[in-house]
Formats: structure tokens, C-alpha cells, sequence
């Protein structure tokens, strides 16, 4: 026990007081923090005030209306010109020359048929933005509706006191109890978890093959196998390399955490202001959740890991590892992303299926269950599935392990490998 | 005495296509250096990692300190060299070896303590808080000595331990090795170059093919196999002048000339003094002439073949 204590140490610590270990763990949280600040500080850049003339050569009010509510609108200008349609054409391509100069972004052309048909064009350096451009619509939208309303006598206050906007607030139902979870913050909790598993997994099991096969390319394995038995080799290496793994995912969640929290004061710090002072928030996640992702994560990593140990093994370099841990790699990918697929129907059967499945269930059974209710009977079985076949397949890989290591040169094909299985 | 220390018996090691091993039976007592000689490809390294248990026998048994080498409680009293040397490259050389004693069973601050004394013993005491990577091969593998040593074990089993190592460095893992020998611990080592083995060896085996060719002390073997006076003759200039001497079969029974120096065995009743005038008389310039008992290189050579000695040779016919 203590021995294998050793070899895990040695592991952590060598894995871990490394020049990219570190770079990664900071890098990691510094793209996390570029990934939901970037697009705040864009916003705010990009979306300075802008102004949009509004070319008038209608015969109502309908300009009239746009422009004012233009400028009623946060975050635009807008600027009024009275035109007749013979006129339209070369003023056009004036306000073309000033959107060239960037004095305004774009312009709208309003005629008599804005309000009969609905028709209306703006012409701008901004229409691939799909947020001015949705917002401009509406504008355009209620004014025109303001106009039609009012010439039939509607009064205009009535008008501005029907146009409340309707915000559609979506509560998660779990097993029949409502949550306080909201729909979006249930979707990104599973979305983060199916991504961090995901990663994880792979990048963590690769690792172990990495760790493998160095013992075998440094030739320092003969040396190790004299004094310890391959299995605590094996699993020295397997939950090193996990531990190494939980504390990168332990670091990251607690630099998430305090990126979120104190986001302000990191906006600040770059000059940044949130758009409409809307913070991002962490969903708030369950004490149940954080059980079964830690649960299905370390299964599932010991799972993957003695494949990955086992491809380690019977490989004599790093290129040779890189070559042969392509079809361990796909035993994840595949049913990542099909997992990915059932957050959709999370119900159903398929997501059943590929819950109950040990290849897939260590990542499909965490996202399941954060959105919405497992029965125990299910979560039973699938962990008890998972468990054995996670042993069964340990079993294996250690035995294929223990031939492998002190075997170089070609690496062995399927019939071999059932050889090494059987060696006693 | 006490049980052999280390005990082969009937042992035999198949690889696909070649017998590596064949009816393997040796023993080493308590305390011996011994010697497992042969020549490149002999199976030497094969018989050894049976003896570590890295890989099983399919026939006969091997004992290690009276216990079947299969358990690995054995590994903190055996001190093993493989002959593929390897440490962590990228890892600290003190740590490395302080890792290395943890699997022995020592506790981190002894193993801490000891590798420091044994740095400094092999002169590496200031590399010790250097990355392996960073050292010469010669110093890594004087690192990785210590750590076959490390754990003070009683039986040391070395695969051809000079292997790559300068006449200094060579001349210190020999003097280390021999004082671990004074002090208790059987040695047990491969080598397929005999003057390592003549200078350290008390008992040896030659092997060949994956057969045993002789075992025993090392004064036995060398005196039954001796055979009749050996000449060593170390010539400055002329050497091409010999060959007429060499051939002559009243004074020399058998002659292995490397050109600036020979190994002659002479005739039956042949004088050494009358070689030493033919030789002369031939014009050549000498600047040692020995009278020496067989060396054990001349033995092994006898045993095994010329062809077994220097297998990259050639591929014809034997000429004794």
C-alpha cells in the first residue's frame, strides 16, 4: 500500500510542479475569462451610439414617428431628413458618402408604402449585426404601428401602454417539483458539465497513455517492475494522473468562481461596462449533481484511463501511442456528442439507452440528471453496469499491461494481444 | 556454507523462433562475485531477468535467497542494473533516486540521506539537484548505479555494469563493488568482456548459445582449462615479420595475433626462451614478453570459438 502511495506521489507531484502544468491551469481560466468578458467588452466597443438618418419622402407622419422613436431608443441617434421620392435617389448616395466617412452608420428610406405595405430600407455599414439590425426592425415596426393605430383614433397613450414587452421567464420542472432553477441556467449547467467531462476524459486519459509510455521509452521500467508489481504500477500511475486531473478541474472551478463573482471589479479593471448592468451569473448546482458528476467522473476516468494505460503499454514511443489511442479516443467522441444530442429529448428513450450504456452513461447520466429526473432504479443500474464493466475492463488492460511494458519494437495485433490476456 | 544465494536449475526460455535459454543450471553462494560470461546474444540478459522475476521460466525453477523469485518481497534485499539503463529525464537526480529507495521500502528522509552520501561518493555531489536529462550518459549511469546499490541490498545482480563507462569511471563502479563484496553482498554480474570479469570474479559461468559451457571458481576453471603455457607478446614494429614464428609448429601449439600484440600457447615441450630468440631473430622489435598462465579470455575463446568472441567477424568457417 505504502509503494503504491509512492508511485501515485510521484506521479502528482512530477505532473504538477511542471512548467506547462502551470501555463495550462492559468491559461485555461485566462480563456475562460476572454470567452465571457470579450463579447461584453465588444458590445460596449462596438456598440458606441450609433446614428441612422432617416431619409423621410412619405407623405404621413411615419418618418416622423421612426426618427423620434429612434431617438427615444437607448443607444441610437438618430438624424431627420425630409425628402420627396424624385430627390430620394441623390440624396442616397450622399448619406452612401457619409457612411464611407463614418458619420452615420446607415440610413433608412421611408416612403408612403412604409406604411401601406410595410416596406421600408435601410442601407448601412452595419446590417451584418444581427442585434442592430432586430433592434432597428422593431423600432420601425412600433412606430408604424403607433402611426396606423393613431389615424384611426387610437389615443397615443393607449398605444404606448399596449406596446409592453413580455419577458418569458423559464422554470426547470424536475420529477414533478418546480426548481428555482431557471431553463437557460439548467441548459448551461449541462452544457458545462458535458464539456468539462468531455475534455477531461480525453485530455486526462491521454495523459495516462503519455505517462505510460514514457516509463517504457525512458527504459526506467525494467528497473520499477523489479521492485513493484505491475497492477500497482498500473494504478499508480491511473489515480496519479486523475489526482492530477480533480485538482486542474478543482483550480479551474475556483477561479471560475471567484471570475464571476468579483466580475465587476474585473471589468472595471480593463475599462469595461456591462451592457445594461446585466451580470453573468453562475448557475447555482445542486449538492445531488456535484455527487453524481464526481461520481460518473471518477468511473468513467478509471474506465478510459486503464485503456489508455493499456495503449500506453503496448506502444514503444509517443508517436506509436498518438497512432493507437485513436479508437479510445473515438469510444468517447462518439458518444460525447450523441450524449450531447439527447440533452433535447432527455426523457426519451435514446437518452436512456446511452445513460444505461457504460461507454457513454459517464457522460450521458450527469447532464441527464442535471436536467431533469433520473428514477433510482435507473441511476442504480447504470451506475452497477458502469462499475463492472469499468472492473472488467481494469482486469484486462492490467494484463495487458504487464506483458506490454517490457515488450518493444512492433506493436502487437488483436491475436497477440489475446495472447497477452492469457499469459499467466 | 549456506543455501546458494541465487540457484538456476533446469532452467530453459523459449522466444518465438529461438531458444534463448536452454537447461540453465548455476548457483552462487553466499558472498561470491560471480560471473556470467558469454558472448553478445549468449542469453546472459535473458537468464538474469528470470532471475528478477521480469520474465518467467517455462521450464525449471529459479531460487532467489531461498525463495521463488515470483514474490516481490525479495526486491528490497536485490539490488538490480538492468542492461537497458533508464531514469526520469526530466525529473531531479535526487529525487529520482530517492523515489527509486521508496519502492525498496526505505523512508523518504533515509533514502534522502543516502543518496546524498553516494552522490558525493561517486563525485556527483554537486549534480544532485540537476535534472537527469542535464547529465553526461556516463553520469546517469553512475546515477543509476546508486540506485541499484542505494537500498543497501544483500544480492546485487548487475547486467553488464561497465558497459559505456570511460577506464575511470569503469575503475570506480569495479572498486564500489568490490568493497560492497568485502563488506557481504553477493555480486552477480554479466560481462561479456573477460578482463572485468578476471579482475572481479571468484566464481563464474560461461555460457553460450543459451547453454552452460563451464561453471566454477574462477582458479578451477583456469586451471583445468588452462591448458599449457601462454605467451604474451606485445611487439613495437615488425609484427608482420612474425607470422613465420607463429606458424612454426615445434615452438607454437596455438597463436592469436592481434598485430601489435599476440597471445601465443606454446608447443608440447617447447622452450619459452627459444621463442623469445626466434622472435627476435625474425627482426622485430619487442617491448614485453610474458609468461603467463591462460587468461580467461584465451579460455573463453577456447571454450566458446573465435566465432562466439567476435560474432560481427565473419561468417565463415572456423579457423582455430
Amino acid at each position: 500500500m505504502h509503494r503504491l502511495w509512492v508511485v501515485i506521489r510521484r506521479e502528482f507531484i512530477t505532473k504538477v510542479n511542471n512548467k506547462w502544468f502551470v501555463i495550462a491551469t492559468v491559461l485555461g481560466p485566462l480563456l475562460m475569462g476572454v470567452a465571457i468578458f470579450l463579447p461584453a467588452y465588444l458590445l460596449t466597443k462596438s456598440a458606441g451610439v450609433r446614428t441612422v438618418a432617416v431619409v423621410d419622402a412619405s407623405s404621413g407622419g411615419v418618418g416622423r414617428q421612426i426618427a423620434d422613436a429612434l431617438d427615444a431608443a437607448p443607444m441610437i441617434n438618430s438624424r431627420y431628413v425630409q425628402a420627396d421620392l424624385a430627390a430620394m435617389k441623390d440624396l442616397a448616395d450622399s448619406l452612401a458618402a457619409e457612411v464611407g466617412r463614418k458619420a452615420v452608420n446607415g440610413f433608412l428610406l421611408i416612403t408612403d408604402e412604409t406604411f401601406t405595405d410595410g416596406r421600408a430600407e435601410y442601407r448601412g455599414s452595419n446590417v451584418s449585426s444581427q442585434t442592430d439590425m432586430a433592434m432597428l426592425q422593431r423600432y420601425v415596426e412600433q412606430a408604424v404601428l403607433t402611426e396606423r393605430l393613431q389615424r384611426v383614433g387610437v389615443n397615443p397613450r393607449l398605444v404606448s401602454e399596449a406596446r409592453i414587452p413580455v419577458a418569458l421567464k423559464t422554470i426547470n420542472i424536475r420529477g414533478g417539483k418546480t426548481t428555482d432553477q431557471s431553463g437557460q441556467a439548467a441548459f448551461i449547467l449541462a452544457y458545462v458539465m458535458w464539456f468539462v467531462l468531455y475534455v477531461a476524459l480525453i485530455v486526462y486519459g491521454q495523459l495516462v497513455a503519455g505517462a505510460v509510455v514514457e516509463e517504457k521509452s525512458s527504459r526506467i521500467i525494467e528497473v520499477l517492475v523489479s521492485s513493484l508489481r505491475p497492477f500497482q504500477l498500473l494504478a499508480g500511475k491511473v489515480i496519479g494522473v486523475g489526482a492530477v486531473g480533480l485538482f486542474q478541474l478543482v483550480l479551474w472551478a475556483v477561479m471560475a468562481k471567484v471570475l464571476i463573482d468579483k466580475q465587476a471589479f474585473f471589468l472595471h479593471l480593463f475599462g469595461i461596462q456591462l451592457p445594461g448592468g446585466q451580470a453573468f451569473g453562475l448557475p447555482s448546482v445542486p449538492l445531488a449533481t456535484v455527487a453524481i458528476l464526481l461520481l460518473y467522473f471518477v468511473l468513467g476516468f478509471f474506465l478510459y484511463a486503464s485503456m489508455f494505460a493499456a495503449i500506453g503499454a503496448m506502444s514503444s514511443s509517443e508517436a506509436d501511442v498518438r497512432q493507437a489511442q485513436q479508437p479510445v479516443v473515438m469510444l468517447i467522441v462518439i458518444p460525447a456528442l450523441l450524449a450531447f444530442g439527447a440533452l433535447n429529448d432527455p426523457e426519451g428513450s435514446i437518452a436512456l439507452i446511452l445513460t444505461l450504456v457504460p461507454f457513454s452513461s459517464p457522460i450521458a447520466m450527469p447532464i441527464r440528471w442535471s436536467v431533469s429526473a433520473v428514477p433510482g432504479g435507473q441511476l442504480a443500474l447504470s451506475v452497477g453496469l458502469l462499475l463492472v464493466t469499468m472492473l472488467a475492463v481494469t482486469w484486462v488492460a492490467a494484463r495487458i499491461y504487464r506483458v506490454g511494458i517490457l515488450m518493444y519494437g512492433k506493436r502487437p495485433g488483436l491475436r497477440e494481444l489475446v495472447r497477452w490476456i492469457g499469459t499467466r | 556454507m549456506s543455501d546458494p544465494v541465487v540457484m538456476l536449475q533446469g532452467v530453459t526460455k523459449r522466444y518465438a523462433g529461438h531458444t534463448a535459454v536452454q537447461g540453465l543450471s548455476l548457483n552462487v553462494a553466499q558472498g561470491a562475485v560471480y560471473g556470467l560470461l558469454g558472448p553478445n546474444g549468449a542469453g546472459k540478459t535473458t537468464t538474469m531477468r528470470m532471475i528478477m522475476n521480469i520474465i518467467a521460466p517455462d521450464e525449471g525453477t529459479v531460487r532467489v535467497l531461498g525463495e521463488p523469485s515470483s514474490s516481490r518481497k525479495l526486491s528490497p534485499q536485490v539490488g538490480y542494473l538492468p542492461e537497458e539503463r533508464g531514469l526520469y529525464p526530466k525529473m531531479k537526480v535526487l529525487d529520482v533516486l530517492v523515489f527509486l529507495a521508496e519502492t525498496k521500502g526505505i523512508a523518504r528522509r533515509a533514502a534522502r540521506q543516502r543518496a546524498a552520501e553516494w552522490l558525493d561518493r561517486l563525485g556527483l555531489a554537486d549534480w544532485g539537484l540537476k535534472k537527469v536529462n542535464d547529465l553526461s550518459k556516463g553520469m546517469q549511469q553512475k546515477v543509476q548505479f546508486i540506485s541499484t546499490v542505494l537500498h543497501g541490498p544483500a544480492l546485487l545482480i548487475l547486467d553488464e555494469p561497465f558497459a559505456g563507462l570511460d577506464p575511470v569511471n569503469s575503475q570506480v563502479i569495479k572498486d564500489t563493488v568490490l568493497d560492497l563484496a568485502r563488506k557481504g553482498a553477493t555480486v552477480l554480474f554479466s560481462t561479456h568482456i573477460m578482463e572485468h570479469a578476471e579482475k572481479l570474479c571468484d566464481s563464474i559461468c560461461i555460457i553460450a548459445r543459451g547453454e552452460k559451457v563451464v561453471d566454477g571458481a574462477l582458479a578451477e576453471v583456469k586451471r583445468k582449462h588452462g591448458g599449457r603455457q601462454h605467451i604474451i607478446v606485445a611487439v613495437e614494429r615488425g609484427s608482420e615479420s612474425l607470422d613465420r614464428v607463429w606458424a612454426d609448429r615445434s615452438l607454437v601449439g596455438k597463436a592469436g595475433n592481434y598485430g601489435q600484440y599476440a597471445e601465443v600457447e606454446l608447443a608440447d615441450g617447447a622452450d619459452p626462451q627459444k621463442l623469445l630468440t626466434a622472435v627476435l631473430a625474425a627482426g622485430a622489435r619487442i617491448s614485453k614478453f610474458e609468461v603467463a598462465e591462460a587468461t580467461l579470455n584465451q579460455i573463453f575463446i577456447d571454450l566458446v570459438g573465435p566465432e562466439a568472441a567476435h560474432p560481427t567477424a565473419q561468417e565463415g568457417p572456423a579457423h582455430a
